[in-house]
């Protein structure tokens, strides 16, 4: 459904967006991922059609963006970043007025509209003026917006930003559902959210592509694993138990709690010493409070495929 | 055509929730209303003929002018200005719509309001017409080509105020590039002796002052029920022009 082929855009001498290519499938809901400042929203404006790509190509549903923007922008429901609407309009008077833009028949309109907003939860607050409801409300508008000529492609930028954790989840929820039926492209810096929502990620850092994948798959076979084991040992006797750890590329410090002692070895990509570990330890005689290998979290991951891993540490001692 | 009359009727819907048009229109009609006032006096006296009359009606003191300078822009500045500073721009841009339809959706409800706004005009000439005051009915092509006139005039300005309105995403200096230009155009027949004594008496001169002299076109010609085809496209390409220029600096977005 949406095809993008070395796209680059650049503002004066920035390169925004370089040389990148993806490709969504119909029916795949699929996080874009990147720091602030990282090219999401260019390329999102990009595929939109709001302004053209300096060089590359970019086919929405098989049209070109540059030579049929409106064929394209047919196709997309597209919900901005800081969802700006107008404050002077009543929330059913807006969405009346979007499908009427959009193009939905006069009497196919009000039906829209009310499926609209019954799937976003703002039929409450249709007569009241959007400068007078919250942010959640404002935001679910947006996508009741997005929603309401009921495009095949949705293109979501920053859906949840600025939402408590309740409207975060009711968003969540709703662009699973939608994605069900739909091609979903959804911009965030909230990784947990991703993980949450999507079955591929493309995390973008300084205009180019840094990952694209099932985010558990790229996790597996991401570095970063650790095997943690707790068992009823000294240091020094439980390092002494356990000897050389296949794949292991550093060890931390122990940490004591009682008779228990936690060793945390880093681990290689790919590397599982888990069964080798729980011989040697049962071999010993140890009581075993854990043995687990730890995956990095999207989180750990996200800054290591950025190359911001120094943060990411700094954020781990600090919470 | 669905996209233009969708965004009219949006728009539209703003202007009779803004305060701001109702608050210039009360003062520009005390205005208006003493002039009237006075006028009525001084035509009674005179014996006006009523095609002057209309004339003087429409034009008389500043009322007018001001309305003519201050209104169309005051009505525009928000068009484009106030949707680039907020970020609608890119809501609105990314809806299946050409430019071309959203600007002349937002001209064309600026031309009804500001009709509207000129409606109470026409009343007061009928209270004029019937009432004790001058007690003559106006020939009604004198009434209609003066209120063509105006139309065509309005047109022209909100058309360029829509245009400096997609200039800038700052409502005020919109506005203000608005009313600069609308007192130059309607003080070109004013300063039409300055301007010989300035640059000579030339042809070309004398064609420039007269095509533009807009507030002298309202008087001489419209208001006393000459339509000249000349004036006619005048206005219409100015309006033209000014659309076409608005529709030009949108798509400047592309090339930033």
């Amino acid at each position: 459904m949406i095809e993008v082929q070395s796209l680059s855009k650049h503002f004066g001498a920035t390169k925004a967006v370089d040389d990148i290519s993806f490709a969504l499938g119909k029916g795949e809901v699929v996080g874009f991922l990147g720091p602030n400042g990282a090219g999401k929203t260019t390329t999102i404006r990009v595929l939109t059609c709001y302004h053209p790509a300096t060089s590359g190509s970019a086919k929405v549903a098989g049209f070109d963006v540059f030579a049929q923007p409106v064929e394209v922008r047919r196709r997309i429901g597209y919900l901005t970043e800081n969802v700006p609407l107008y404050p002077e309009l009543r929330v059913e008077e807006f969405l009346r007025y979007r499908a009427a833009l959009k193009g939905v028949p006069r009497l196919r309109r009000r039906v829209a509209v009310e499926a609209a907003m019954e799937r976003c939860g703002v039929v409450e607050v249709r007569r009241k003026l959007i400068g007078k409801v919250s942010r959640g409300y404002r935001q679910r508008v947006g996508l009741a917006d997005a929603l309401v000529a009921d495009p095949p492609i949705l293109i979501l930028d920053e859906p949840t930003s600025g939402l408590d954790p309740n409207q975060r989840r009711r968003i969540k929820t709703l662009v699973r559902d939608l994605g069900e039926d739909r091609t979903v492209l959804f911009s965030s810096h909230i990784l947990a959210e991703v993980e949450d929502v999507s079955s591929r990620v493309i995390i973008i850092d300084r205009g180019k592509i840094k990952a694209d994948g099932d985010p558990r798959q790229l996790l597996a076979h991401s570095e970063g694993r650790r095997l943690v084991v707790c068992a009823a040992a000294s240091p020094d006797a439980l390092r002494a138990c356990l000897g050389e750890v296949a794949g292991s590329c550093g060890v931390r410090e122990p940490v004591r709690d009682g008779a228990f002692t936690t060793l945390c070895y880093d681990l290689e990509a790919g590397a599982d010493p888990r069964d080798s570990a729980f011989e040697r330890l049962q071999g010993a005689g140890l009581r075993i409070r854990e043995l687990k290998l730890e995956l990095p979290t999207l989180e750990e991951f996200f800054a290591r495929v950025t190359g911001r891993a120094g943060d990411a540490a700094v954020q781990e001692v600090a919470s | 055509m669905g996209v233009i009359l969708a965004t009219t009727r949006k728009e539209l819907m703003s202007y009779l929730f803004s305060p701001v048009a109702y608050i210039i229109a009360v003062i520009l009609y005390l205005w208006r209303g003493a002039e009237v006032y006075r006028l009525v006096y001084f035509a009674a006296d005179a014996h006006y003929d009523t095609r002057t009359f209309l004339s003087y009606y429409i034009i008389y003191g500043g009322c007018t002018y001001a309305f003519c300078v201050l209104v169309p822009p005051i009505l525009t500045m928000r068009c484009f200005a106030e949707e680039r500073r907020t970020g609608s721009l890119e809501v609105l841009m990314t809806a299946p719509v050409r430019d071309a339809e959203i600007v002349l959706g937002k001209w064309l409800a600026a031309l009804v309001f500001y009709g509207l706004l000129w409606l109470p005009t026409l009343v007061i000439l009928q209270v004029l017409a019937s009432g004790p005051f001058l007690d003559q009915s106006f020939h009604l092509g004198t009434v209609v080509s003066g209120y063509l006139g105006l139309a065509l005039l309005g047109s022209a300005l909100l058309a360029f105020g829509v245009f400096t309105s997609s200039l800038t995403d700052n409502v005020l200096l919109a506005s203000m590039l608005g009313i600069i230009f609308n007192l130059a155009v309607m003080t070109t027949g004013m300063v039409q002796p300055y301007l010989r004594d300035w640059l000579g008496d030339s042809y070309l001169l004398n064609v420039f002052i007269e095509q533009t002299s807009v507030f002298e076109h309202l008087r001489d010609w419209f208001g006393r029920g000459q339509v000249d085809s000349s004036k006619v496209v005048f206005y219409l390409a100015a309006t033209a022009l000014f659309l076409f220029l608005t529709v030009r600096s949108l798509e400047t977005r592309k090339w930033r």
